[in-house]
């Protein structure tokens, strides 16, 4: 396997509609800007890797077949990976094996979605009456969640303030809420009980793009690079007899791949900064179970006590996260994405300082798809 | 660095209305579950490796790889524990008929091993809907029942059972639940 | 470094063609999934890595590989993922994945059922949403424009196109010929004929793979390439995705004594040949070709599971499986396979 580096992140200014610019602008805006990043040209690429959430959501099937010219793909690959929520992710992990198994020695990946052109929660439901849309599908578990770990019921609001602030330190976010308070959030309706409206990611136009190149290619670069650790996916069977959807066995294997092939034994010290897939505010505290940071019942202490603050032990979403912008197909690109902002040293005014390993991950569907991984600031 | 890409102009939006038309084909295996709801039996497969047992069946236990068929069918009862739920605020997307507050739960039925998510609960003040609460079927009259709604997922074929309320029994211990939130 | 060339097709199944499929996509995918397996075999639990091929606008319903992730019995959690293209990427992606060297094995499932939808209809939305969409112009109307260019140039004429549609579905040119057309120049036997179906190819290493199958087909090379979208920007009577493509994964390298092209109009079948450089030599498409059955995302990968058949059943040395997608022929995924 060949040592592999992200020298390059780009990203759109994320909005709940960018009238400004179509489907393919989008996608320029973020390639053009990861290109820049990587001190490249659009001729320097060999493959390019595109992840995208459902095609009904904006109605264009196949939409690497029509973004194949704005991607500067004529005479190159081009492909598509759809996991659902953790295509993000996983289209990051496809793309860095291109290059890993050196086959490739360039490869521009990118994640999109163009929400305003669709209707989401028509498009979850098929196009039919009663969808609920993804936080009706996961806030039983959330509930069940609480339950177990008898949660107090400010922590979801807690990580959801948290969320919002951190966004504000972070240019390219969606929501911008400098005066959101945990009272507000506690006194804001419901919208799929007991998760509330202020808890909840938005919908939002966006694309994440990266570059990631060979050893002998980032070796060359400029600027530090971020080195890749270890990769890892996982899926398994969205309901049957004997899941468990509130800590799937999925993101626990997903993660413990991850971390062995990084040499983490202990991820609450190991880890410097971590990104995480948070659509509704509950999920950090159950990832945080989830991916090893705590024990069972535990991770909600862990917002309580301010680990997960900007300023904490274990800095969570420092970005805004998911909750704070959420171009789906994007949505989990950008967990990876500012994984490796962090280790480079170029996240600006969310940097963490002295972050030297940061994780990324991302998850999909009935919380079944599961995709990670670990960059560092030094080759493995 | 560039900023953020501006033009003079707006791109401006244009409504497309796209309408596609598919055949909704329901499977044997789902008929003939549909058929048995009509009846007013709840029927499930169950697996002859493992022995666990599907309602609504699949033709297959996705767990070992087994085909299943009629001759695997049991009937399950048509009381249940609610395993999880939510009170939904219905979103006013295009084509949505929802406008009220509803309750959706998880329910495991008597004799499943699988739970049913997307169950409606009524009959009892959304607040006081709890996890191990225990719910019987409440089921349209025989001549309400017909083939309605569609679809590939199961469940949502059949208007033969209109939702679930409490059923008045004692609530089930959090063990025999915890399980099954889905 | 260069790519490996010890990694082999050792199993391969498709679910019987059909059209009007009643049971669920995951049922119609058992057949292929268990077969291709026993072909090479495997179990489930043995795979390292799966990759599914679907389409959610082929099932209407989004995350239509949600459900057909139920044919892997996906517990214990595996190592798998999806593309929302033809089969044969899923296939790229496996075998881009077995170079890391820690699993030796890998399958790849596909499945599509056109029965259910217009694809005439819904191959429109694959097309620039604000340009061409709204145009509404369908696969058929694409094709003819390129058929008809290929007439224009004088490279091809109706009677060449009849006597591919001939040679594949069996029947006479002449009387073919004597048919309306659908869409000028391209008269039914030109256009494919639709199926619902599933496939499965299952992959392995170096010894690993001499242990699973006695002739493994090696993929000797492999690569996929796009051209620009708008065919009112190409020249329409070649293809030179389908010929980077070609070369970069080493058709040149040595004769093809079977090329199994998705060409799922018959003129495709005259742009493809030209453009791969295949000779008179080459048997194209003897299983036949997306021509006779089109289940559009299990398209390509059944055409380089038969050309990998012929390798590990028929005692063939070196052909070919070809997958397209896109409008005329826009991308082109080329696998070639050796037998030793």
């Amino acid at each position: 396997m060949q040592r592999t580096a992200v020298i390059g992140c780009g990203q759109t200014h994320h909005k709940k509609v960018r009238d400004d610019l179509s489907m393919a602008g989008l996608l320029r805006e973020a390639a053009v800007r990861a290109l820049e990043d990587a001190e490249m040209d659009w001729s320097d690429i060999d493959a390019v890797v595109i992840g995208k959430a459902p095609d009904p959501f904006e109605g264009v099937m196949m939409p690497e077949v029509y973004l194949a010219d704005a991607l500067g793909c004529a005479g190159k690959p081009i492909m598509r990976v759809h996991t659902a929520g953790s295509v993000g992710g996983s289209t990051a992990v496809v793309a860095t094996h291109l290059v890993s198994s050196g086959v490739r020695e360039r490869v521009l990946t990118i994640g999109f979605e163009k929400q305003s052109e669709g209707d989401t929660t028509w498009g979850l439901g098929g196009g039919r009456s009663g969808s609920v849309g993804a936080g009706g599908y996961f806030a039983p578990h959330m509930r069940a969640y609480i339950d177990r770990a008898n949660a107090p019921d400010y922590i979801g609001p807690a990580v959801a303030v948290k969320d919002r602030l951190n966004a504000l330190k972070n240019p390219y976010a969606h929501l911008k809420l400098p005066d959101i308070t945990i009272e507000q959030v506690l006194d804001s309706p419901y919208v799929w009980e007991p998760v509330r409206r202020l808890e909840s990611c938005p919908t939002s136009d966006g694309a994440a793009a990266m570059v990631l190149a060979s050893e002998k290619v980032a070796d060359a670069s400029s600027k530090p690079v971020a080195w890749v650790h270890g990769t890892a996916i996982r899926s398994e069977l969205g309901q049957f007899p004997g899941r468990d959807p509130v800590s799937p066995q999925g993101g626990k294997d997903c993660a413990a791949d991850v971390y062995a092939q990084a040499g983490i034994t202990n991820p609450i010290e190991d880890v410097d900064v971590l990104e995480c897939y948070v659509p509704f505010s509950w999920y950090e505290p159950m990832w945080l179970e989830n991916l090893g940071f705590a024990g069972v019942g535990e991770g909600w202490k862990l917002v309580e006590n301010g680990t997960t603050n900007f300023g904490g032990k274990l800095p969570t979403n420092v970005s805004g996260g998911v909750l704070s912008s959420n171009p789906i197909g994007a949505s989990g690109m950008l967990r990876f994405l500012e994984a490796a902002l962090q280790v480079r040293g170029l996240a600006g005014e969310h940097q963490v300082d002295g972050a030297k390993t940061a994780v990324g991950h991302a998850y999909g569907g009935a919380a079944q798809f599961f995709a990670m991984w670990v960059v560092r600031d030094e080759k493995p | 660095m560039s900023e953020e890409t501006k033009t003079d102009e707006h791109v401006a939006f244009m409504s497309q209305m796209v309408n596609l038309d598919y055949k909704i084909v329901t499977s044997p295996v789902h008929r003939h579950f549909d058929e048995q709801m009509r009846e007013g039996r709840i029927v499930g497969h169950k697996c002859p490796s493992c022995g666990l047992v599907y309602v609504p069946p699949k033709g297959f236990c996705p767990r070992c790889s087994v085909i299943t068929n009629e001759d695997h069918e049991v009937e399950v009862k048509d009381t249940a524990t609610v395993t999880s739920f939510t009170v939904v605020t219905p979103i006013q997307y295009q084509g949505q008929k929802e406008r009220d507050e509803y309750v959706l739960a998880n329910l495991l039925l008597d004799g499943a091993d699988s739970s049913i998510g997307q169950q409606r609960i009524e009959g009892i003040p959304h607040d006081e809907v709890r996890m191990g609460m225990r719910v019987k079927a409440i089921w349209a009259t025989p001549d309400e029942r017909t083939e309605e709604g569609g679809g590939m997922r199961g469940w949502g074929l059949t208007s033969a059972v209109k939702h679930w309320e409490p059923s008045g029994e004692p609530d089930a211990p959090r063990e025999q639940y915890q399980e099954h939130v889905l | 470094m260069l790519p490996m060339t010890d990694i082999a097709i050792v199993g391969y199944a498709q679910s019987p063609p059909t059209f009007g499929v009643q049971e669920t996509e995951t049922q119609m995918l058992f057949p292929a999934v268990n077969e291709a397996l026993a072909r090479a075999n495997l179990t489930r639990a043995d795979i390292g890595f799966m990759c599914s091929a679907s389409c959610d606008y082929l099932s209407g319903a989004p995350f239509a590989f949600v459900q057909t992730l139920e044919v892997t019995g996906a517990w214990p959690p595996i190592s798998e993922s999806h593309v929302e293209m033809d089969g044969a990427w899923a296939l790229y992606e496996a075998w881009v994945r077995l170079h890391h060297g820690d699993i030796d094995t890998a399958m790849v499932f596909a499945s599509g059922i056109t029965s259910r939808c217009d694809w005439r209809e819904v191959s429109a939305l694959q097309l620039d949403p604000y340009y061409l969409m709204p145009l509404w112009v369908d696969d058929i109307s694409l094709a003819a424009l390129q058929a008809n260019a290929l007439i224009e140039s004088r490279k091809a004429t109706e009677r060449n196109f009849a006597e591919i549609a001939a040679r594949i579905r069996g029947g006479d040119a002449d009387e073919f010929l004597k048919e309306p057309y659908v869409v000028e120049p391209l008269r039914a036997h030109d256009t494919p004929t639709m199926s619902d179906g599933g496939a499965a190819i299952v992959l392995a290493v170096g010894d690993r793979a001499r242990e699973l199958c006695e002739r493994p087909a090696w993929i000797a090379g492999i690569d996929h390439r796009s051209e620009a979208h708008y065919p009112g920007v190409r020249d329409l009577t070649i293809s030179d995705a389908a010929r980077i493509a070609g070369q970069q994964s080493g058709v040149g390298k040595g004769p093809i004594e079977v090329a199994e092209l998705a060409a799922q109009f018959s003129h495709e079948e005259l742009v493809l040949r030209e453009a791969l450089g295949l000779t008179d030599g080459t048997v194209v498409s003897p299983s036949g070709g997306a021509l006779a059955a089109n289940p559009v995302i299990a398209t390509g990968l059944v055409r380089i599971g038969e050309a990998a058949n012929q390798i590990i059943d028929g005692g063939r040395k070196r052909t070919l499986g070809h997958a397209s997608a896109g409008p005329c022929l826009q991308q082109n995924l080329v696998c070639v396979l050796e037998g030793e």
